[in-house]
């Protein structure tokens, strides 16, 4: 008779009191068989909880084995993800995801969402363009100043009050990631219009429910192509961009020919798809992967 | 190939720094697939988690996503149901079961055995009498007390200390009586005098504590049914054994009998094991709490 395939194990690491329910129900429609939720994890416990789950299962039960890291905080998520590649002892090695709050993956589609109409509708590409990232000091803002910014175009993250918090942020994850990212603050529609006058493209990653470029500040924009918001909360973050929207012109842009719009539902559809394909490569991948936004974005062009 | 079908998510929630096994093993053999614990959920916590639950499935697969809400405390069960019920966004929406300490199938369960015992053995109802729920201040004697109260009885809770049982009685009017019942709130220095009227006693103290002795059992010359959930011996009722389904209670002038834990918990397993399953199989979200328990209890009792 032939052996049964081991059944397959996540274990979901989260510094946070819960593991988000959203992840878990990805985790299991995704195939896991089993998914077991560990809260208010530390940093420095990640190292005994990755190797008491790669030892007990043999080589073939841990191709069978997962490691979900999530949270809210992305800085704490890479370092959970790097002490857990480090916990590794070959050939006991399991492939890890973190995907804090769900940042990285839906960062990655919305970079590759805005990426495609750039292409396929501007003939352009990120790189060289100089993309604002509104919002851009929240985990989404980041992971997507990260993956544009490595991707070749001029980013500059936006955060809504504070100068310093947005400098800090972008030294940060420069140091970390070798992105090129700047910091600046825009509190009043004259320092938006300042930004988008110069913008080739604008990602919103701000709060739901907050309406962060109206029509007003929109008309200032003169060379915008393509900008994509991710708030599926109304008011949008983008007066004029529906949910739906995926490559719609712009309406209130009227200076800039051609812009284009991409709405919260087309990115959430991309990043829907990304999560569980990343979740399902765990298990299907021969080699272990350790999968951050850069990873995923990779993933998500492919979609797209 | 005909696709998978999702498997059944049920995202159980307890305030307690454990879920109860016992639930767990209840939601699993009612055929839920994955039952995820969520630990130390406070009251402010359910709005997040109910949306992160309800937003990562399709209106397919939520009708196979349940949210089960456990703990020590009626009161605060009530208001996590109310207050996950206010977080559905339709479409998107799951089914919520609560059941504290399984106080909700057991008190429910409870009541409905001794409601068939009246019909079976006395040919009445609860209709107008005098029940005394000795011990009652706890979650299993509160809902209890409720759902005889509401069936039409004369309910007094009866605690150790007066103003507790006074406050748990105002408690179970105000919050799980939908403004039927009018329960009294005793002392135990008061037993001797009320026990000499009344029709009905349930015993629902914590394990061990004798509620009703046999001297008190001389005195209750109206005795038609005593109830005990204490499966542990000692029994909370002088003379009564868990097994014991209507069996005559030693020492009674008035011909009482004596329902025991295993009787009560008979229907109890069927009734929580029932609502599970209810869970699962339902096209519309329903939300069950002690109400729907009782529906189902008083079928099993019937039909037992």
């Amino acid at each position: 008779m032939q052996k049964a395939e081991k059944r397959s194990v996540l274990h979901m690491l989260d510094p946070m009191p819960h593991v988000s329910p959203f992840d878990i129900n990805m985790a299991v429609d995704a195939g896991f068989d089993h998914v077991f939720p560990t809260d208010n994890v530390q940093l420095d416990q990640v190292n005994g909880l990755v190797q008491d789950a790669i030892f007990s299962r043999g080589p073939s039960g841990v191709k069978r084995t997962g490691i979900f890291i999530g949270g809210r905080d992305i800085g704490v998520a890479l370092n959970m993800l790097e002490a857990a590649r480090k916990a590794m002892v070959p050939p006991f090695v399991v492939s890890v995801l973190a995907d804090p709050s769900g940042a990285f993956t839906t960062a990655a589609a919305l970079v590759a969402c805005v990426e495609r109409q750039l292409k396929s509708r501007h003939g352009d590409e990120l790189k060289g363009a100089q993309a604002v990232v509104f919002g851009g000091t929240g985990p989404v803002g980041i992971a997507t100043a990260v993956i544009a910014s490595l991707a070749g175009a001029n980013v500059t993250i936006v955060d809504p009050f504070n100068v310093d918090h947005a400098l800090d942020k972008a030294r940060e994850y420069n140091e970390r990631c070798g992105s090129t990212m700047v910091g600046t603050y825009a509190s009043s529609d004259a320092d938006k219009a300042r930004l988008l006058a110069q913008a080739d493209v604008i990602f919103c990653t701000a709060k739901a429910g907050v309406q962060v470029l109206n029509a007003s500040v929109l008309s200032d924009a003169t060379q915008l192509k393509v900008a994509g918001d991710v708030n599926a909360v109304p008011p949008l973050g983008i007066e004029g961009i529906k949910r739906s929207h995926d490559g719609e012109p712009l309406l209130h842009a009227v200076n800039a020919a051609g812009a284009l719009g991409i709405g919260a539902l087309a990115v959430g559809d991309i990043k829907y798809k990304l999560q569980n394909a990343l979740l399902a490569s765990l298990l299907s991948s021969e080699t272990p992967l350790y999968i951050d936004f850069r990873r995923a974005f990779e993933e998500a062009r492919r979609l797209v | 190939m005909e696709k998978l079908e999702k498997p059944y998510i049920l995202h159980m929630f307890t305030p307690e720094k454990n879920l109860s096994p016992f639930d767990v093993n209840m939601a699993l053999d009612a055929g839920w697939t994955s039952a995820i614990p969520y630990l130390h959920v406070e009251p402010q916590d359910i709005q997040a988690l109910v949306q992160d639950a309800i937003f990562s499935r399709s209106p397919g697969g939520l009708k196979r996503t349940g949210i089960f809400i456990g703990g020590r405390d009626a009161k605060m069960a009530v208001d996590m149901v109310r207050s996950a019920m206010k977080s559905m966004v339709p479409p998107f929406e799951v089914s919520v079961f609560a059941d504290p300490s399984g106080a909700f199938t057991t008190a429910a369960a409870m009541v409905a055995v001794v409601e068939q015992a009246l019909e079976n053995h006395f040919h009445t109802t609860l209709e107008g009498k005098k029940v005394l729920a000795l011990g009652g201040t706890g979650p299993v004697g509160q809902i209890a007390a409720t759902l005889a109260a509401k069936a039409g009885a004369e309910v007094t809770i009866i605690g150790r200390q007066l103003e507790k049982a006074q406050a748990m009685a105002h408690l179970c009017d105000s919050e799980f009586g939908d403004g039927q019942t009018q329960i009294i709130g005793d002392a135990d220095a008061h037993k001797g005098d009320l026990i000499t009227d009344a029709d009905i006693v349930f015993a629902t103290a914590a394990a061990g504590i004798e509620v009703l002795s046999s001297e008190l059992i001389a005195l209750a010359s109206s005795l038609k049914i005593a109830a005990d959930v204490n499966a542990v011996p000692p029994s909370g009722i002088a003379g009564l054994d868990a097994h014991h389904r209507a069996h005559p209670i030693a020492g009674s002038e008035s011909g009482a009998l004596g329902v025991g834990a295993l009787a009560i918990g008979h229907i109890k397993y069927k009734t929580q094991s029932a609502l599970l399953k209810r869970m699962r199989e339902t096209t519309h979200p329903i939300y069950l709490s002690f109400d729907d328990a009782f529906e189902l209890a008083r079928e099993f009792a019937r039909a037992n």
